[in-house]
């Protein structure tokens, strides 16, 4: 009995709030009904809880989308779009969704020199290279650079240039430069047109489709605001699982031309994915490697080395070295 | 130029379906803002009527609430607690400042004691006395002040209509530990009926 009242005793907050399974409650019930200081304590406890209580809950007044209009208005939803430029448009949404945390900390390192208004900066930049061959109007004065400089220079002094504009400027102005042409990409008639983003261009050194380099903006988007995310302590949740195997494909057809047929083939997979035969195909396989598909393209984006990239691996030690050095080397980030 | 990625080292617990719709929040998914909608949209409007005791009112904050979810998607943050209690929070704290605002609003207004039970349809129920109801929201308000730990199981165990022990599944708690945080949580919200804080400074808080 003494046993009984003090676990009853316990469990009589518990039993306030109605918060017991079934057995519990009996035992509650049964001793209340014997236990007087049990009782008082427990109509005490209820009693507060009672003031608690609002009248009974009914129908809503208003539909889903009536409760949901205000959220709605205040961030839009991304808009369909083709398959090809649905990474993009999720990945800009997705840094959208982070800027609001950078307000006051936009001198915040980020990575390499950048703070985070340098890496929106960048990002201003890096997007123009695609916009420009679609049509749309550069927003930042031209740079001098000479033809004939390989991308690589071209590509850095056109980020610096850019840079040193933006720093000119407020983060609030960047961003909106950049979100606006970011909504002028997607709204390209090559963003909505599977047939018109087949035709191959040249950037970046990469000869691939428009939809290619669509993606290739997206992966470079998100990598940028995970970067950003962890300068503030923030976990950017990766992107959406069909988005990030469109990024893994790309990677690995860029991995595999960058590797060519002389490789030493080896057997590439992503946990839960496709795998693939990288380097010779007259070979048999020399070893095997998987990587999660996130860490994969953090090691292709530079975030990763292949020392230290997360993988699963067996077989001819240096054929897997080889493919991780080759997809590292692949960063332009 | 490599930028090595430093290990987050996280072992919290992680309800993998949060996370997910985290992520399709955060990219824009509309269709995620729906679902989480139609999961919690009910807890979030029956823990503001209880506060407000105005169903229209209660539709306001769940308007808020949801689209302050969507349009600050890492406000919310899955490794740290679940969505269904972030809501929950969420609901009851801008459903007390509702309260307190109208209350001010009418007090400014020159209604003063009735403050109220001037608040269109919030006023008390036909078994509700106003002195009840100035007590209800005394409640709520220290509810909404009690230390995390023991406001998260609360919410849960009352609002959410969760046992303790479920609770403290989705806490990742002991068991006797959510038993414990309900008992000092009631315990010192009862302690605040019978020695109330000074009324004048809490109107006008």
């Amino acid at each position: 009995m003494t046993d009984d009242h003090e676990a009853v005793r316990d469990l009589l907050a518990a039993w306030a709030f109605g918060a017991l399974d079934p057995a519990e409650e009996e035992t509650v019930a049964a001793h209340l009904a014997a236990c007087e200081s049990c009782a008082a304590e427990a109509a005490r406890l209820r009693g507060t809880v009672r003031l608690l209580d609002g009248p009974p809950p009914k129908a809503p007044a208003r539909s889903a989308d009536g409760v949901l209009s205000l959220a709605l208005r205040t961030r839009p939803a991304v808009a369909r779009i083709a398959g090809h430029a649905a990474p993009y448009a999720a990945a800009v949404a997705g840094l959208k969704a982070l800027l609001p945390e950078l307000a006051d900390r936009w001198a915040t390192p980020v990575v390499h020199d950048w703070d985070a208004h340098a890496t929106l900066a960048h990002l201003l930049a890096a997007d123009e290279h695609l916009a420009t061959r679609l049509g749309i109007g550069a927003r930042v004065p031209p740079s001098r650079i000479e033809e004939g400089t390989p991308w690589e220079d071209a590509w850095d002094r056109r980020t610096a240039d850019v840079i040193a504009h933006e720093h000119g400027r407020t983060p609030e102005e960047t961003v909106a430069d950049w979100a606006a042409q970011a909504e002028q990409l997607l709204g390209t008639p090559e963003a909505r047109d599977a047939e018109l983003a087949a035709r191959a261009v040249t950037l970046m050194g990469m000869r691939l489709p428009v939809a290619e380099h669509f993606l290739v903006r997206a992966f470079e988007t998100w990598i940028h605001t995970d970067d950003i995310g962890r300068a503030l302590g923030l976990a950017v949740p990766p992107p959406p699982r069909e988005h990030l195997g469109q990024l893994v494909r790309l990677a690995v057809r860029v991995l595999g031309l960058a590797l060519g047929t002389g490789a030493p083939p080896v057997l590439f997979s992503v946990t839960g994915g496709e795998e693939w035969v990288l380097g010779s195909e007259d070979e048999p396989v020399r070893a095997e490697l998987a990587l999660e598909p996130v860490d994969f393209c953090l090691l292709v984006g530079g975030r990763y080395t292949p020392q230290t990239v997360p993988r699963g691996a067996t077989g001819d030690a240096a054929a897997v070295r080889n493919v991780l050095e080759r997809a590292a080397s692949l960063a332009w980030l | 130029m490599v930028v090595p990625v430093e290990s987050t080292g996280d072992t919290s617990v992680q309800s993998p379906a949060d996370a997910e719709v985290h992520r399709r929040l955060v990219y824009g998914d509309e269709s995620a803002l729906a679902e989480v909608y139609a999961a919690y949209g009910g807890l979030v409007r029956g823990v503001a009527v209880r506060v407000t005791r105005s169903p229209g009112a209660a539709e306001d904050v769940a308007q808020e609430v949801f689209a302050q979810l969507w349009s600050r998607p890492y406000a919310f943050d899955p490794h740290r607690g679940s969505l269904r209690t972030w809501l929950s929070v969420l609901a009851h704290r801008r459903a007390v400042d509702w309260v307190r605002s109208e209350a001010r609003h009418r007090k400014d207004a020159g209604a003063d004691d009735l403050a109220l039970q001037a608040i269109p349809d919030a006023g008390p129920g036909p078994d509700e006395t106003v002195v009840d109801r100035e007590r209800s929201l005394l409640l709520h308000s220290a509810l909404a002040e009690l230390p995390q730990p023991q406001r998260e199981v609360v919410h849960l165990a009352y609002f959410a209509g969760r046992t303790y022990r479920q609770a403290a599944v989705e806490l990742g708690i002991p068991e006797g530990t959510a038993k414990t945080r309900l008992r000092t949580a009631l315990r010192s919200l009862a302690e605040t009926l019978a020695d109330p804080p000074d009324p004048a400074l809490e109107r006008g808080a």
